[in-house]
């Protein structure tokens, strides 16, 4: 009967993980989609090559919580930006957008100031992504909670 | 029933006997130290989950070792393709480059050929790799910035503009679309008057490591390897210096396999190839020569020797037993190797010189016939010239400072690396006869099999980082709590916005009908699988059909390609 | 929470309510569920098609051709199940993979849930789920069920037709899956038709129907790839009425009436913790006396099961 009486707020976490451009590199995605798994989060993975549409579409079709891009092509800026702005254009405002990969000091603000956070480089514990992951659930759990 | 790799696994097994010596040395000897100094050991375990002992012993080699392990240049040629290896002439230092437009390519490449450089070897930017043009939506952003962007034949020109093709040879690393590119190469080569049993080189073209761990496709597996035997038969007959594949490891592991699954995945797709060589009616001797293969370097010195001989020795053994090779080349595996891309780290990168110089030193070891060494600075970015010189540099210092290549095969004949090759060997021949047990390394791959095991290994290695288990120096160990930035190449987006003018240049100028017509013939020929496709991407390059056009007849007759779900 | 606007967005079909009111569903327990349940459950009624069969049959790309060729006969929406990790709860939902493009180009919506870890093939508020996309217009509703190896079987009981797909070359494994399955099945769909032995694995499965008596079952070869005959398929699917509704919601009530005692007890039955002096009782007499705290409402509430 484990899970019955559950309360939104802390119900599993469900997080997208994508790479919204062409870059095949997905070792680190299915290190993470295991990590977030074992963490006792919900994971969906579309597969590669997804456009920003698809990820856009599965993240409201889904319900996440949260939006995990990762790019380790260089094509970060373009492509984490075509998701905010289709995110912003379906006025979709309670998905929180974390973001990871190869990305150089200099973009990270830029990436913050579209409110993608973390920007995790190579080599960032799985702890931390996790952490990260969950404390971003939980603003918009708590978000949610008065949107109906 | 056992399969013929059953029955090689168990070979080698029986060829292994126990070993008294060791077991009289552990008791006399080891373990009344250990007691007295208070010492306890931890079981140590290399990236393929093997156990390693703490010594091994003239026991450790199989009983037969002298046959097994075979002299330099000669069959199985565990110790080496070439019967004077680096005492006759060092690895080749095929450094990969390409970036931007074709134009800063070219300017690049013949840099390379007035220092002395002959071997060629281009990068191409992701959307050349999957097939789209640099005017698609879905390039956008990513148009030269890995590599260089080819979209037109209009573009192969630029690059190779004022290169003689007969001079050079040229490596080309790429797979989905290799036939498309190769067709380019082959018709600048006639449109410059160079014939083509005139120009050589290689095109990696090893499309089912694309599904195993590069994820670079465009159609479902059968249409591409139907384009890879199409460009076997065809260079085989007209163009006979034109390596039509590189079978490649590399990939596999940097997609996070270990040691083992890189060499059995790596071969189990070579004997793909061979077999459909075979069955396209060829003699294996007259194709088999011509393959390649391309390997990673990785961190555990002695675990990457092992594994580069026991390729060697595998290929060998196969191609005469199974295959039926006659000629002796058909047998020697020839391959480039590559340090690890994975191994280096973000955190101080400069500890990467030493990790790339260890991982060249095991190709070395290990017999490549080529190598590329990785800049300190690429877990940040593409290098910058500085980071690639000392990249060039280590591998001089190898060849000639250190002494490394003054004997041929040094470490022959350690027991440990002779007892690891075996095992090494052994755990492929398991591999191989779990793949056909699936029904063949195109069915494993389909279901996702190879991906699933990577994907497995890749965590479990992970895990292992975060307990501490495994150290790498600077991440999990000796830590640095400030790390301060370095140089790093910066590529801007000029490259895409004169690419994408380029490209409307070139529709306006091509003749669109013979375009269309190009293009509808390619249609039906690719509808008949017995037609060589070669000829038709051919006359669709002459008439500067672009990369993406070209494909698109292949996504609307084949489909695209999405991999399968693996967790 | 306004429930009331939950639902008027469920019924104008809007996705951002139906996701919202599937994660409150599966979330938000008991209270929640009723909440939203009741409002809807008059509204909509769906072909409800069951996909079931082993791992690597291909029932993702078979929804990825089915769901578009459905979608001519009226509006499609797609619920596929995973199984959780025992060890997290947590789970990888990768079914989209192959049904993303599909899906994304015709505006199908498409949900993917954890199984929770709860057997049978479903989890635990399909039922509930469904009820929302059928209020939300669908005309049809496809159904994957976690398709581990073992019997899905409680499919049956919620969809109308269900489809088992198998595949050539599962080799004997076929023999075990199909003495679970064979029952369940009204449709089956033999995929990659294209492969070696798919002549075989259907006379087979022919053979098989024979002997349980379910000789105008229809066995269908369709190849995923091209796309080769899901007319047929789809041909087949439309031509089996729907079950009476009341057949699949008493197994549903009895589900639910069991989760409405847990509900009533849940204080008690959540406060027994180690330690506890009550449990220096044993378990049967410690359950009777848990009970005889309400027993005025456990009658009646078993007097309506009975009426029903």
């Amino acid at each position: 009967m484990n899970g019955k009486n559950q309360k939104y707020t802390e119900a599993p976490v469900k997080v997208l993980l994508a790479k919204p451009a062409i870059d095949g590199h997905d070792r680190g995605i299915f290190v993470l989609a295991k990590a977030f798994r074992d963490a006792g989060m919900d994971v969906i993975y579309a597969g590669l090559l997804p456009t920003p549409e698809e990820v856009v579409d599965t993240a409201i079709n889904e319900d996440v919580d949260v939006i995990a891009l990762s790019l380790l092509n260089g094509a970060h800026m373009t492509a984490f930006r075509n998701v905010m702005e289709i995110l912003r254009k379906k006025g979709v405002n309670d998905i929180a957008v974390v973001g990871g990969g190869i990305i150089p000091d200099e973009d990270k603000p830029a990436l913050e100031k579209m409110g993608i956070t973390g920007n995790f480089g190579p080599g960032t514990p799985l702890n931390v992504i996790i952490d990260h992951v969950r404390a971003r659930a939980g603003e918009i759990r708590k978000l949610r909670a008065n949107e109906y | 029933m056992d399969n013929f790799w059953d029955m090689k696994a168990k070979e080698i097994m029986q060829s292994f006997s126990e070993d008294k010596n060791y077991e009289k040395w552990k008791k006399d000897v080891l373990d009344p130290w250990n007691k007295k100094t208070g010492y306890t050991d931890k079981p140590r375990e290399n990236s393929s989950s093997m156990l390693i002992k703490d010594l091994y012993m003239a026991g450790d080699l199989p009983v037969d070792a002298e046959s097994r392990i075979g002299n330099p240049g000669e069959y199985p040629f565990t110790r080496g393709i070439y019967p004077n290896m680096y005492r006759g002439r060092n690895w080749t230092m095929r450094m990969f480059s390409g970036f931007g437009t074709p134009d800063d390519t070219n300017k690049r490449l013949k840099y390379l050929i007035e220092n002395g450089e002959t071997g060629l070897s281009i990068a191409f930017d992701m959307p050349t790799l999957y097939g789209y043009d640099c005017d698609s939506k879905r390039a956008e952003g990513e148009v030269g910035k890995c590599g260089v962007n080819v979209s037109s034949l209009h573009d192969m020109e630029r690059i190779f503009d004022g290169i003689d093709l007969a001079k050079v040879s040229t490596s080309m690393t790429i797979n989905a679309p290799a036939a498309i590119l190769t067709a380019m190469y082959f018709v600048l080569a006639e449109k410059n008057g160079t014939p083509l049993d005139k120009i050589s080189g290689t095109v990696q073209a090893d499309i089912l490591k694309e599904y195993i761990a590069q994820k670079e496709w465009m159609y479902p597996p059968e249409a591409h390897l139907r384009l890879i035997r199409d460009m076997l038969t065809y260079s085989t007959e007209h163009v006979p210096k034109w390596n039509y594949i590189s079978v490649s490891g590399y990939h596999i592991r940097e997609a996070g396999s270990s040691a083992v699954q890189e060499l059995a995945f790596t071969l189990a797709d070579g004997f793909y190839y061979i077999e459909m060589g075979i069955n396209a009616g060829l003699n294996v001797d007259d194709f088999a020569p011509r393959t390649s293969f391309f390997f990673n370097s990785s961190i555990n010195f002695f675990e990457e020797i092992a594994k580069f001989r026991a390729a060697r020795r595998i290929w060998a053994t196969v191609l005469k037993e199974k295959y039926h090779a006659k000629n002796p080349k058909s047998m020697a595996l020839k391959f480039h190797t590559q340090t690890s891309g994975y191994t280096l780290t973000w955190q101080q990168p400069l500890n990467n010189i030493v990790r790339t110089t260890i991982e060249a030193m095991a190709a070395v070891l290990g017999g490549t016939q080529s190598l590329h060494t990785n800049s300190y600075d690429e877990a940040w970015a593409l290098p910058t010239d500085d980071a690639v010189k000392v990249a060039l540099r280590t591998q001089q210092i190898i060849a000639e400072e250190t002494g490394i290549t003054d004997v041929i095969d040094p470490l022959g004949g350690s027991y440990y690396l002779e007892r690891l090759t075996c095992e090494m060997e052994i755990e492929a021949y398991k591999y191989f006869s779990e793949i056909e047990k699936m029904g063949g390394i195109l069915n494993a791959v389909k279901a996702g099999y190879l991906q699933k095991e990577i994907a497995d290994t890749s965590y479990k290695k992970q895990l292992r980082i975060e307990r501490e288990d495994d150290i790498i120096v600077g991440v999990n160990k000796y830590v640095d709590k400030d790390e301060k930035p370095i140089n790093t190449l910066k590529i801007t987006d000029v490259a895409e916005n004169g690419q994408i003018r380029s490209l409307e240049g070139i529709k306006k100028k091509r003749d669109e009908s013979k375009v269309s017509r190009s293009l509808e013939n390619l249609h039906k020929a690719m509808e008949d699988d017995s037609i060589n496709l070669m000829p038709y991407i051919m006359e669709c390059v002459r008439n500067y059909c672009t990369l993406e056009e070209i494909s698109n007849v292949g996504r609307e007759i084949f489909g695209e390609w999405k991999e399968p779900k693996i967790y | 929470m306004n429930t009331e606007i939950l639902v008027q967005g469920i019924l104008r079909g809007d996705y951002r309510a139906i996701a919202r009111s599937i994660s409150l569903i599966e979330n938000s327990g008991y209270k929640v569920r009723k909440d939203i349940i009741s409002r809807i459950y008059r509204y909509g009624s769906a072909k409800i098609i069951g996909i079931t069969g082993p791992p690597g049959v291909g029932k993702s790309t078979a929804i990825a051709n089915l769901a578009p060729s459905l979608a001519v006969h009226g509006k499609v929406a797609v619920l596929a199940i995973d199984p959780a990790s025992p060890f997290s709860g947590g789970a990888i939902l990768g079914n989209r993979i192959r049904m993303q493009a599909a899906l994304s180009s015709k505006g199908i919506y498409m949900r993917s849930t954890s199984n929770r870890l709860y057997n049978g093939g479903l989890s635990e508020y399909t039922w509930d789920i469904i009820k929302v996309l059928e209020a939300a217009g669908n005309d049809y509703i496809i159904l994957e069920t976690v398709g581990s190896g073992q019997a899905d079987i409680d499919i049956m009981n919620i969809a109308d037709v269900t489809c088992v797909f198998l595949a050539p070359g599962l080799g004997d494994e076929i023999q075990a899956i199909k003495s679970g399955i064979m029952e369940i099945g009204d449709i089956f769909v033999i995929n990659k038709i294209d492969r070696e032995g798919s002549y075989l694995a259907i006379k087979d499965i022919r053979e098989s129907l024979n002997m349980s008596n379910k000789l105008e079952t229809p066995v269908i070869g369709v190849n995923s790839l091209t796309g080769e005959n899901y007319d047929e398929l789809v041909k087949n699917i439309l031509e089996i009425k729907n079950k009476n509704p009341r057949e699949k919601y008493y197994r549903k009530l009895k589900m639910v009436v069991m989760e409405a005692i847990y509900d009533e007890y849940s204080d008690y039955v959540d406060g027994i913790e180690y330690g506890d002096n009550s449990l220096d009782e044993d378990p049967y007499t410690l359950a009777e006396e848990i009970l005889g705290k309400n027993s005025n409402n456990l009658r009646k509430i078993k007097s309506r099961q009975q009426e029903y």
